[in-house]
């Protein structure tokens, strides 16, 4: 009995260690929070936190199972930058158009992602190579489109960014669905698992009979639908879309995927995780200006964050 | 490229003196654009429903640093606060490294750290208006600071007129050319209210002139580097055939001369170029003979911010925009029927200072950014 027990609990450390070093992590910034400022505990800062966390976290949903396949995908940033631009400037203030032009980037980011995919699996091209060329290609069709800002969008668009929902931001309740939909996708659907399988051993996911293309094809098109619902996101929050304005979500959508225990290598990790991670990234931002530090301190503090997870992360793959 | 880096865009080689006041001819009066508005009712704000009792909570969003211009403008506003301590309990200041997204988490933050009022300098005028204009609308009054956002949602704009710069620069560059021939206009950083501003009135004088063709308008981000690449490729494409290159400020303006240099234009065969601040072009333009106008664009503006917010603080009326003075210099003979200052570059020029030098700080003669250290309440 205490033989099993102990076995169920290593079970269980091994797949949520990481997990809760997160968790422990965002526990220890909280209280330094705290202690910094009497403030920083105010229902208004929280929500602040939820809202600014919303669409890192969707591009990183997106990211993450890319990364559980073994793969990347570095055309988000360039990706939202299209969106965006295309989103405002098609509507460009008409709330008649707002729905068609929701469709359209929507399209457009699962078509990005199905491309990126296409040229994957059957050039058989390193997804990173893939990926950055397309982000290359996806910003040079978004300064053809427009040098600055394009368009607008109508009153009432910032329902997104700053709604509220029973309470809560309406940006931050639809985030959490989103993870909570995907989580249960990859546990209990069979085609959920083979993304992990695949990750895991492409060679002996394809001796299985797994189907090697059609998870590629989804997990790169999820992704680029997540990268285009960011941009919707954003241009709620600036009411405008901008050239520019995906350009740092490249790398940062990959920060929170490695914090939270999904590996680069592929078939290990999970979207909580990924969760936690952009909390984790979010709380870091607003402890660090609570604590008046600077935000280069704030960007050197992310960068060894992601090395430290990384190097943590491979050692304990290759203890297994 | 190395030369260039080293001239002007290593950090560490900034430095800036008040010179304009040493020279005779320079404009020391009251705001000429306040002066010469022609307008009888100009707009003021009543700002009575913000007042309240001090010390106050002063928050600072800046879109970023990155180039020598903003590096002063945030030294000018420390050593405001630090001069009114006895009024000012805290300055906070965050730094969005030219993120909005960045910029909006940093609103958000200091408005739940209880500032008292925010002074904003936008990265981009219209991503930062919903998270301003939401501020204003929480009661908080919002100053902005060389960047405003698109609306009017804020109680005043601390600048220099950028539609002067803009206008003064083009009508230049049509009465040097004769009212005829290509310009390449080369912004700031896209979306940026300067730089946008600046295009946009020049555009309302360039328009006028039909035989005035703005063969192409390209960014060169505020860096010297990128406006050199940039002019590299616009000397490729068109060579012999740009007659004038209107720069929305200095900080781009050495990469642009010295573009044509290293191309192979001779001495005084450069096309005549705009510029501001900085004392690098004006070197780069007494040394190749470069006809020059000069608009002045002043970080000590960062400082004016925060006297005038604590004018907002203690409900005193303030003009809708508070514009501060520039001065307008050209190189020797280049005077135009329109642009008829008595102010000359070499006037303003510090011949042996670095080139990366603003001469527009207002920082006092023994300023050093690089050592910089000021005692402001924080």
């Amino acid at each position: 009995m205490t033989v099993i027990r102990t076995r169920a609990q290593s079970e269980f450390l091994r797949r949520n260690g990481s997990q809760i070093i997160v968790v422990g992590l965002l526990v220890v910034l909280a209280i330094v929070g705290v202690l910094v400022s009497d403030r920083f505990a105010s229902v208004n800062n929280i929500m602040n936190i939820l809202e600014q966390s919303v669409t890192l976290a969707i591009v990183s949903l997106g990211q993450t199972l890319t990364v559980l396949t073994g793969g990347i995908d570095l055309s988000v940033g360039s990706l939202i930058s299209l969106a965006s631009v295309l989103l405002s400037g098609i509507t460009n203030g008409d709330p008649a158009m707002v729905f068609p032009a929701i469709m359209i980037v929507l399209a457009l980011g699962i078509c990005v992602g199905l491309l990126n995919a296409a040229a994957v699996i059957w050039l058989k091209v390193h997804p990173l190579i893939v990926t950055l060329g397309m982000g290359a290609a996806l910003q040079g069709v978004t300064l053809l489109y427009t040098m600055g800002p394009a368009g607008k969008m109508p009153l009432g668009f910032d329902v997104l960014a700053y709604g509220r929902f029973l309470g809560l931001p309406v940006g931050a309740v639809i985030t959490v669905a989103l993870f909570l939909g995907t989580a249960f996708f990859l546990r209990y659907a069979r085609f959920g698992r083979y993304v992990y399988a695949i990750g895991d051993d492409a060679v002996g996911a394809q001796l299985m009979g797994l189907p090697r293309a059609k998870v590629l094809l989804f997990v790169y098109a999820f992704s680029g639908f997540m990268a285009a619902l960011t941009a919707i996101f954003l241009v709620s929050r600036f009411g405008v879309g901008q050239p520019y304005t995906g350009a740092n979500f490249t790398l940062t959508s990959i920060t929170p995927v490695v914090v939270g225990g999904t590996l680069l290598a592929g078939g290990r990790g999970g979207v909580i995780g990924t969760l936690l991670g952009v909390y984790l990234v979010s709380l870091l931002n607003n402890v660090l200006n609570y604590m008046d530090i600077s935000s280069h301190y704030q960007l050197i503090v992310q960068g060894l964050i992601v090395i430290i997870a990384v190097s943590v992360y491979v050692e304990k793959k290759r203890k297994l | 490229m190395k030369n260039l880096f080293t001239r002007f865009a290593a950090p560490v080689l900034l430095c800036t003196v008040a010179t304009g006041a040493l020279a005779d001819n320079t404009y020391t009066g009251a705001p000429r654009t306040f002066l010469f508005n022609p307008a009888q009712d100009v707009c003021f704000k009543d700002t009575s429903q913000y007042k309240k009792d001090g010390p106050y909570t002063i928050g600072f969003s800046n879109a970023g640093l990155g180039d020598s211009w903003r590096v002063v403008a945030v030294h000018s506003m420390m050593k405001a606060a630090a001069e009114n301590k006895d009024r000012i309990a805290k300055l906070i200041i965050t730094d969005a490294g030219h993120d909005d997204s960045k910029q909006v988490a940093d609103i958000q933050d200091l408005v739940s750290r209880g500032v008292d009022l925010l002074i904003v300098s936008a990265n981009t005028a219209q991503a930062l208006d919903p998270a301003v204009t939401r501020v204003m609308e929480s009661g908080i009054p919002v100053v902005m600071v060389d960047r405003r956002i698109e609306s009017d949602n804020f109680v005043t704009f601390v600048t220099a007129s950028d539609a002067i710069s803009g206008r003064l620069f083009a009508q230049w560059i049509v009465e040097k050319l004769g009212g005829k021939g290509n310009v390449v206009m080369m912004g700031g950083q896209a979306g940026s209210s300067p730089s946008e501003i600046r295009m946009k009135t020049a555009m309302q004088v360039f328009n006028q002139y039909p035989d005035i063709k703005i063969v192409e308008t390209v960014y060169g981000d505020w860096s010297p580097v990128k406006a050199k690449q940039v002019m590299q490729s616009m000397i490729q494409k068109y060579g012999q055939d740009i007659d004038a290159v209107w720069s929305a400020h200095g900080l781009m303006t050495p990469g642009s001369i010295e573009a044509f240099v290293e191309a192979g234009w001779a001495d005084g065969t450069i096309p005549p170029h705009t510029t501001a601040d900085v004392n690098g072009p004006m070197q780069l333009a007494l040394k190749h003979k470069v006809p020059l106008l000069e608009v002045g664009y002043p970080p000590a503006m960062a400082g004016e911010s925060i006297k005038t917010a604590l004018k907002v603080l203690e409900g005193a009326q303030v003009p809708c925009i508070s514009e501060i003075n520039s001065q307008i210099a050209v190189t020797e003979g280049d005077t135009t029927p329109s642009i008829d200052t008595r102010l000359r570059i070499d006037e303003m020029v510090i011949a042996n200072g670095p080139a990366d030098l603003l001469v527009t700080g207002g920082m006092g003669p023994d300023y050093d950014p690089t050592t910089f250290s000021i005692d402001y309440p924080q």
